[in-house]
Formats: structure tokens, C-alpha cells, sequence
């Protein structure tokens, strides 16, 4: 029998509602910051491992009731221990290999449904990062693919197109991420891919309505639609696939918008969004299926297991789409400045190109769930 | 004062090797732990809370020949 599960494996349990103890043996600190979450509640007990080194007696409160118990912590060694010494006093007990490290990582390739006529023609993958709320895209068609905001573990991306028997063509960032170092510059060289984001050092230019043709020599193919679209960065990008989905980046999410005061420019930078929200995405159908690069909770992952909105119904529901004036929307943007990712201006200078870093500090600096979306409600809760 | 290398190891080592040396330690004697895992700082902090034997008397940051960070736990054997 095996002693332990991946975090696949963990997230599938959690979303078809199995029963199990995740028993998780971070310290208080790193289990306040941050816990693993799925499409239901996860029934955690939480006990540092270094409690049950000291009173190894506590491993017997550990309730066996309700259902095996899988022991997770930062990197997966410490509930390895935890789950080895439970088994020891016959407890059903196995280890979340990797940890939280390998929860942050793991991506899961979700397929965006098409309508009919598109259907067969291209695929859309939405590649949901479940611990950090990033997803990054794989548009295929044919034997061509391009990658729209991959994050570091490029590894997971070459392995899965070249599973759908395509090869990486074009990498592209929506902007200058604040919240995750980019894979981008690594994994298009790898390809002979283009690479593209807007702002980093030494970068060709697009331009606003570039068309880019893909697909193979069967002649499938799909157009992918560059448009300007600034406000989060004033580089932000969004990227019209085919006739009907949009990929929005981090400038409108299903229930919300793209914070505009990570550079500094909280107001310049506000009333481009808001033009952007209300110039550029108003001539943009309501059946537009709007997906976006983040999600701040599970709920917005619909029953196809993808996280995503029709304009129409954004256009009804973000609260941010409810404000008609520039001068309101930038008050409103103000007021909802919250805390900004941690380490958020060295992880820009990486993605710019202006620094380094090794892939150990890398992963240090990306823990935690992304905190890019402007929340208004976040506000209002610290200010009461 | 007793120094305990664990520059290097991952937890739960640093944690179980310093249980070990503070087991054979008498009361009022220290021990200086040297890491470099930046998680061993809430984590010595959360075990000598719960240690009926040991309390931690500093904790700092100092820099080797190498440029890394070491972490620098300081405990006393109380009882």
C-alpha cells in the first residue's frame, strides 16, 4: 500500500467530497498565512509536527473517526515523520508529498467548452494553479499552441502540450506580474517561441489589434487578437480567441477588477482602467465568455470546472462595473487598496527582466494565494 | 555554550537533533542552533513553547563567508 498522495490527488478527493482528516503539521504562523482549500470544506486538524515530536502521547488524539488521515506540511518531510509515526500506532495514514510547496504548484488542466462552431477547430485549456487562484492558458490548433501567462514550472506546460501533440509557437504574459515569476522567458527560448509581455527590458512591440494566425499544416486554425487593454499595468493586454472567449489577464475578473495601484499610480493608472472597462469592453458582446488570470475564492469555478463569465453578466454583477464615472471609479480604487502581494516589487523586477533569482527564493516569495483582484469589501472590512 | 550545526538540514531535522542534544543537556545550560532553513525560526519558536525543557533566549540573523543567511536559535534547558 502507498503511504502517500499527491496533491492531484488530494484536490480530487476534496472536490468529489471524500472523507478524510488532512492533518496538517506546519507551524501557526504558516498555517495562518495560508490552507488548502477545494470546491468543498476540508476537514483539518491542525498540530505542528514539532508538538508531536516533543509528546509523541498526542499522536493518539488524532481522530481516526473520520476517515484516513493525510498529513501535509511546508515541503512534505516533517508530515512524512507525522504520518510514519501514526501508521507505527496503526492509524490509516499517508503524506501529502511535496507539501504546501507542491500544493502552490500544481496546476490542473481544465478544458474551456466551445460552442459548436468552434468546437474542433481549437481547444482552450485553462490551467488552474489551485493554490495560488493563477490560471494560465494553452490555446491548441492543429499542431501549433501558444501559452498566455505560464508560471514557473514550465516543465508542466511542455509536458502537457506536448501531450496534445502540438509545440509551443508563441508565449505570451497579459502584463508584468506582481504576484508570480513568469515562466515565459524561460520556456520560449526552449521552443524557439516568441515571447511576449508588454514593458520587459529589450522587448519587441506588439501593437493593439495584432491578429495572430494558429494552426497547422491541416489548415485548422484559429485567430488570436491582441488588444490593448491598460489600467492593472499600463501594458495589460488582453487576448480575443476565436469569435467568443476573451483571455482578460488581470484587468477584469469574474467578480471583480484588476487592482490599479501596484505601481504607484493609483489614480493615472485607475482612469485607464476605467476607460478600458467602459470604452474598450463595451463594444464587446454580452455572450463573451471573459477568462481571467486569477480567482480570489473556489466558488467562481462553475460546474465545468472552469473559472470563468459571460460579459453580460460581469457587466450586471462586478461591483466595479456599477460605478459610471471616471472620478467615482478612482475614489473607489483608492479606497480599495489592500495589502500588496508580499515582495511584490522584487517579483516585478524579475519579471521585467532587471534581476535574477534562484528557483528555492523563488518559491519562498510565491507563497501564498494571489491578492491582485481590487476588493472593496476587504476595504471596507479593515476600515470598520 | 553547546553549538548545534544543522546548516543545510531541512525540517524535521533541525527540530529533532536539537530535542536530542537539550535531552542531554543539564538545566541552565544552553544550546546555540546554527540553520539555514528560514522556516526553523517559527518553528523553534513553536517548540520551545511546548517544550516542558527548553526556552528560547534569542533568536538573529547572521551572514556566512558565503553570503547565506544563517538562523540563529539560542535555547536554555529549564527543566
Amino acid at each position: 500500500m502507498s503511504h502517500s498522495i499527491t496533491v492531484a490527488e488530494l484536490l480530487s478527493k476534496i472536490d468529489a467530497g471524500e472523507r478524510f482528516l488532512l492533518l496538517d503539521v506546519r507551524n501557526d504562523e504558516e498555517y495562518a498565512r495560508w490552507k488548502v482549500e477545494g470546491r468543498h470544506p476540508v476537514d483539518t486538524v491542525h498540530r505542528p509536527y514539532f508538538d508531536f515530536i516533543e509528546e509523541e502521547s498526542l499522536l493518539d488524539a488524532v481522530p481516526r473517526d473520520r476517515g484516513p488521515v493525510y498529513a501535509i506540511c511546508a515541503k512534505g518531510d516533517s508530515s512524512d515523520l507525522i504520518a510514519e509515526m501514526l501508521r507505527e500506532r496503526g492509524a490509516d495514514a499517508s503524506n501529502v508529498e511535496g507539501g504546501m510547496v507542491a500544493y502552490g504548484e500544481y496546476l490542473q488542466p481544465v478544458r474551456v467548452p466551445l460552442d459548436t462552431d468552434e468546437a474542433g477547430r481549437f481547444e482552450i485549456w485553462q490551467m488552474n494553479r489551485r493554490g495560488k487562484g493563477c490560471l494560465s492558458y494553452v490555446i491548441r490548433s492543429g499542431a501549433e499552441a501558444i501559452v498566455v501567462d505560464p508560471s514557473r514550472n514550465i516543465g508542466e506546460y511542455e509536458r502537457f502540450v506536448a501531450g496534445l501533440g502540438a509545440e509551443i509557437v508563441d508565449v505570451f504574459d497579459t502584463h508584468v506580474h506582481a504576484d508570480h515569476i513568469s515562466g515565459g522567458p524561460s520556456l520560449a527560448p526552449r521552443h524557439h517561441a516568441r515571447y511576449f509581455v508588454a514593458g520587459r527590458t529589450g522587448m519587441e512591440a506588439t501593437h493593439d489589434d495584432e491578429q495572430i494566425q494558429l494552426g497547422g499544416p491541416d489548415g485548422v486554425t484559429v485567430t488570436v487578437k491582441l488588444l490593448a487593454t491598460p489600467g492593472h499595468t499600463p501594458g495589460s493586454t488582453s487576448f480575443l480567441v476565436g469569435r467568443n472567449h476573451l483571455l482578460s489577464g488581470d484587468t477584469l475578473f469574474v467578480a471583480s477588477v484588476g487592482r490599479p495601484d501596484l505601481g504607484g499610480h493609483v489614480v493615472e493608472w485607475g482612469r485607464m482602467l476605467f476607460h478600458t472597462l467602459t470604452e474598450r469592453f463595451a463594444a464587446l458582446p454580452d455572450d463573451l465568455v471573459v477568462l481571467p488570470a486569477h480567482y480570489a475564492a473556489t466558488s467562481e469555478i462553475d460546474a465545468n470546472g472552469v473559472v470563468c463569465g459571460r460579459m453580460g453578466v460581469l457587466r450586471a454583477t462586478v461591483p466595479e462595473l456599477q460605478i459610471h464615472s471616471e472620478a467615482e471609479f478612482v475614489e473607489a480604487m483608492k479606497n480599495a487598496v489592500t495589502t500588496p502581494p508580499a515582495i511584490y516589487e522584487q517579483i516585478i523586477r524579475v519579471n521585467l527582466g532587471e534581476r535574477t533569482v534562484e528557483d528555492s527564493e523563488a518559491s519562498e516569495w510565491e507563497l501564498g494565494k494571489n491578492q491582485c483582484a481590487a476588493s472593496m469589501r476587504r476595504a471596507m472590512e479593515a476600515a470598520s | 555554550m553547546k553549538q548545534l550545526d544543522v546548516r543545510g538540514a531541512k525540517c524535521p531535522l533541525p527540530i529533532i537533533k536539537a530535542k536530542k542534544e537539550i535531552d542531554t543537556l543539564g538545566v541552565g545550560e544552553m544550546l546555540e542552533i546554527l540553520a539555514t532553513d528560514p522556516g526553523s525560526v517559527a518553528d523553534f519558536k513553536g517548540w520551545a513553547k511546548t517544550s516542558k525543557h527548553a526556552e528560547l533566549r534569542e533568536q538573529r540573523t547572521e551572514t556566512d563567508d558565503t553570503g547565506r543567511t544563517i538562523y540563529v536559535h539560542v535555547l536554555e534547558k529549564t527543566a
